[in-house]
């Protein structure tokens, strides 16, 4: 389910101690000039509303006209598509479920051996007794078409991409795009377009999951070995001949990668969908279930997709390895015994439905949740109030604000402020004489950024800090990007929820960097920490994200910070699995030789492992962010005020302006933190060179 | 649980006549099946089986089709689907005017069922607000419904924010010092009501009945100045002479739509469709036992069609002798 990787922008021209410095310096100018000038000049705190061009019109016009251009065409494609779901629906819902288990069961065997049958037979008879299997295979429909429409127009884009190296910049940014939008933004535009059923999910789950594939048929054409590329140059085919024979098999191993990403992918998005409804999937039962705040009944249909996502996933990255044989005989065993259940039940009349064996415990996890609540209740308003008023209050509103009777106790003074910043400067002095000037720099903007609070920080400061950022990461193309498209948001008048956006993800993305970065360090240093953090991310990552909603809700209530768990409940998986696989895999040679002359296991861990690892820690990063952003949206749904509610509410008024413009700014403010992330990951690899 | 339900069920407004004046009308396509919107919540559920059954009796297919509510009306003007049986004036998106303007869908006519939404709390809430359920009692202890978000203010869980902010503007109305905070979910909004009936803790909602959840949590309504006209339009109405808004919600009309094709295409169900009325009293206990008892609704409402023959029967057989 993680995103490969973005392609980093121009980056590499190393930045040197000053370049940072530099940066660091015109970003506190800035920071001066607004502070001074604040009272004065009032449009530099706050856009002014009569400067904001009427984008959501815009948008919405130019669109709903380009719909209405191509509504015909799609609905003829839709009419298309309509068999082949008919068909798998009926296929699928139609087999009699012993038939479906042991064909699983069987493949398993073939694929991986008992250990690979025994997860095809107990996750599927976990499915059977939920009592959710017609619904389970109305999800594997959908899926069953959508990942070969995926999986084709990815394989397209990639070869194109590939034959073309000049559209390679431009097809990158599109993959760019169809995986940071929010599917919730462009579900109203697909559906006036392709007409309403579950065709609409499809599609948008196509379009999600295309990417993955695209990028992992790119990487591997990329990777075939100049030997064979000549060898098949030289016997003489045409081009089309040297692509089909020759090189996309070879590649076959990396697109086998990218079709297990576009099929968990698929999967995931699949669930999304349902809001429209149209098909009696799981996704629909898990917002039935959410709607009454039933967590048990939720979190049972969860697993029913997290079962369908393991099995899915693990049998799909078998196919991507090389085969090793098993024994037909107990294979052609499994499907004698399959033809006779089903038989047998056919005739006895077996209804999948009426099992709910697991309705009981369902509801026994949902009275522990309210029981515990129940219990906790002073204890976790407690954590609640300490986090908001400690934490991400100040972050939001800056402890100027932030700081009262009802909360520190005391109210905050013109003299706290000048304390304050007497201090930042002490410690800016501090880690200047220590380490480096930038780090003093960069104490004393956030020093600034706490004072002030993200959601009132003044728009040059954010524009023109970002843009130094992206100088400091890129050079000035990525300044310029990064530059401009804030300043399109800034214009669309989205800004102040672009803000509470920039907050929300920024606070939770610095926890998931602090706490995910130390279980992945955990992790890599115990295998038995490991053993138990692994189900548990897989879990998280697999499970609908509506599912986390509800016990967060329960505990905290609707809310920031019940918003901010939910993000980091998803968003610090990335963390945890890239900080772990980039400690462990330094070489070996290197820690040989550490260990050799002398150095301890922390040593080796700070010294060596740690700067090793740096990239591939990154690159986490990079995909906790845009995680954090994809969370952002279902948060929404626990009441936050930031541009997810906006996407939730476009879509709840069909406004497709409305919708596709908050979508846009999202998908910004998660590439421009990609770009930055990139450009910096691409800086340390060069310079370990590797 | 069940006796909480009969208190719930007491509160409510009854109507329940039944409209039945028209005349047989033919039957159309009975070989096409007529497919109905199933939405989020069981009482739509309950009500549309129970039209479903209704023109099965009457000799029709009925096919039923999830759909999300806010999402189903370009679905009815497509054709897609035919008729949507429970629209809730207070959150129906501006598309369906839109929509119901350009002449793409047809609105049916009113259910019967009798609404109510207004400023709401679990029973255990009056300890902590002593004078509740009068609104008056709010002005002097909002401090015990403050949050973190909200000091100094107290809190009020409002609806999510795409059904519009009618606890919002109440509290602007009232001049009352509570801070609205939208749910985002009718799912957030449930759960606040259970964790603070589990953790005893103060909560301020704006909810609605018919909910199953008014019965299962014990919810009640602050008593608010009724909603007259004058309210919404003249600030010198109601309690506080600054501001319009001062006063209870305006009830709302809960109706059903249909794709325009339907009369011509099944005019005999078009007519079952307009007349079909469901009483607050008759959805509210299949609602229960679906909910609370976890029966099927299938069943629930099939019991019902059993025992409530004099209800339904007569609007079909009008339509179709």
């Amino acid at each position: 389910m993680s995103t490969p990787d973005t392609p980093s922008a121009q980056a590499g021209r190393g930045i040197s101690l000053s370049r940072g410095t530099i940066a660091a310096l015109f970003v506190i100018a800035i920071a001066v000039l607004c502070r001074v000038f604040e009272n004065q000049v009032t449009w530099l705190v706050g856009w002014p509303a009569a400067w904001t061009v009427p984008m959501t019109d815009w948008v919405g016009t130019a669109v709903g006209e380009f719909l209405e251009f191509f509504k015909p065409l799609a609905r003829r494609f839709s009419w298309l598509l309509s068999f082949p779901m008919s068909w798998a629906g009926s296929l699928l819902g139609g087999a009699p479920w012993p038939l479906v288990v042991g064909l699983v069961t069987a493949l398993g065997w073939k694929l991986g051996g008992a250990r690979m049958a025994a997860l095809g037979f107990f996750g599927l008879g976990f499915v059977v007794i939920s009592g959710y299997w017609s619904q389970g295979m109305n999800t594997l429909a959908l899926v069953a078409v959508s990942v070969p429409l995926a999986a084709i127009m990815g394989l397209a884009i990639g070869v194109l991409a590939y034959e073309f190296p000049r559209v390679k910049g431009a097809v990158n940014a599109v993959l760019d795009v169809m995986q940071t939008v929010p599917t919730f933004a462009y579900l109203t535009p697909l559906l006036v377009l392709f007409g309403f059923g579950p065709v609409v999910g499809l599609i948008a789950s196509a379009i999600y999951a295309a990417p993955p594939m695209a990028r992992n048929v790119l990487l591997g054409l990329e990777r075939v070995d100049d030997d064979i590329r000549e060898a098949a140059i030289m016997s003489g085919g045409t081009r089309r001949q040297q692509l089909f024979l020759i090189e996309l098999p070879a590649a076959m191993q990396q697109i086998m990668v990218g079709f297990n990403q576009c099929l968990m992918a698929a999967l995931s998005m699949v669930i999304i969908a349902a809001v429209i409804g149209g098909f009696q999937d799981i996704g629909w039962e898990v917002l039935l279930t959410m709607r009454k705040a039933l967590f048990g009944p939720a979190f049972l249909a969860g697993s029913v997709i997290v079962i369908f996502a393991v099995i899915i996933d693990r049998m799909s990255s078998a196919l991507a390895l090389p085969g090793q044989p098993y024994d037909r005989r107990v294979g052609y065993g499994i499907l004698a015994a399959t033809l006779a259940v089903t038989i047998w039940s056919l005739i006895a009349g077996w209804s999948p439905n009426g099992f709910a064996a697991l309705d009981g415990v369902a509801s026994w996890v949902d009275e522990v949740v309210g029981g515990f609540t129940a219990a906790n209740g002073a204890a976790l308003d407690n954590i609640k109030n300490n986090a908001m008023f400690y934490g991400l209050l100040p972050l939001r509103i800056g402890l100027s604000d932030a700081v009262l009777p009802f909360t520190w106790g005391f109210q905050w003074t013109e003299m706290h402020t000048q304390v304050f910043y007497a201090f930042a400067v002490a410690f800016a002095g501090f880690f200047a004489f220590r380490s480096s000037l930038t780090w003093g720099l960069i104490v004393l903007i956030a020093a600034f950024i706490l004072e002030t609070g993200i959601s009132q920080l003044p728009w040059p400061f954010v524009l023109l800090g970002v843009g130094a950022l992206g100088w400091v990461s890129g050079g000035w193309r990525l300044a310029r990007l990064v530059t401009v498209l804030l300043g399109l948001i800034l214009i669309s008048g989205l800004w102040d929820r672009a803000l509470l956006s920039l907050y929300l993800a920024g606070a939770s993305v610095f926890f998931c960097a602090v706490f995910g970065g130390l279980l992945g360090l955990w992790s890599a240093l115990s295998p038995r920490a490991w053993a138990v953090i692994r189900p548990v991310c897989d879990m998280l990552q697999t499970i609908p994200l509506f599912v986390f909603l509800i016990p967060v809700l329960m505990f905290f209530q609707i809310g920031e910070f019940s918003a901010f768990l939910a993000i980091c409940m998803y968003a610090i998986v990335p963390m945890i699995r890239y900080t772990r696989h980039g400690l462990i895999s330094t070489p070996d040679e290197l820690v040989e030789a550490a260990t050799a002359s002398g150095a301890g296991r922390w040593q080796t861990m700070v010294e060596l492992r740690a700067p090793y690892a740096a990239p591939t820690i990154l690159l986490g990063l990079n995909q906790t962010i845009l995680y954090a952003f994809a969370m952002l949206v279902i948060a929404a749904l626990i009441g936050t005020t930031d541009l997810g509610q906006s996407i939730f509410l476009a879509l709840g008024q069909a406004d497709i302006g409305l919708g596709i413009t908050a979508g846009a700014a999202m998908a910004i403010l998660a590439l421009v933190a990609d770009r930055l992330v990139q450009g910096f990951a691409e800086e340390r690899r060069q310079a370990l060179g590797l | 649980m069940k006796t909480y339900l009969k208190t719930g069920l007491s509160t409510v407004a009854m109507t329940s006549a039944l409209v039945v004046g028209a005349q047989a009308a033919e039957m159309g396509a009975t070989g096409e099946p007529i497919k109905l919107a199933i939405n989020e919540w069981t009482g739509q559920h309950v009500t549309t089986h129970v039209a479903g059954e209704m023109l099965k009796a009457a000799g029709y297919e009925v096919e039923y089709v999830t759909a999300g509510m806010m999402n189903q009306f370009q679905a009815i003007a497509d054709g897609d689907i035919h008729a949507t049986l429970e629209i809730w004036s207070s959150n129906v998106s501006d598309q369906y005017g839109v929509l119901k303007d350009a002449g793409q869908l047809e609105e049916l006519s009113d259910l019967g069922l009798n609404a109510r939404e207004g400023i709401a709390y679990p029973a255990h809430v009056e300890d902590l607000c002593p004078g509740l359920p009068a609104w008056e009692a709010l002005k002097d202890c909002a401090m015990n419904f403050a949050t973190a978000e909200t000091i100094p203010m107290g809190r009020l869980v409002d609806y999510p924010a795409d059904w519009g902010t009618p606890g919002a503007d109440r509290m602007t109305g009232l001049a009352l010092p509570f801070k609205a905070v939208p749910a985002g979910s009718e799912g957030a909004l449930i759960a606040e009501l259970r964790a603070s009936t589990e953790k005893k803790s103060p909560l301020l909602v704006t909810f609605w009945q018919p909910h199953w959840a008014m019965a299962a949590y014990d919810v009640k309504f602050i008593d608010l100045p009724v909603g007259e006209e004058a309210c919404f339009t003249d600030p010198s109405w109601g309690p506080n002479p600054n501001a319009i808004n001062d006063c209870d919600f305006s009830p709302s009309r809960i109706f059903k739509a249909g794709w325009p094709g339907l009369k011509e295409n099944w005019p005999a169900a078009h007519e079952i469709l307009v007349n079909y009325q469901l009483a607050v009293e008759d959805q509210q206990p299949m609602m229960g036992a679906v909910d609370v008892d976890g029966r099927s609704v299938e069943d629930v409402v099939e019991d019902w069609m059993g025992a409530n023959e004099d209800k339904w029967k007569p609007v079909v057989d009008a339509a179709i002798k």
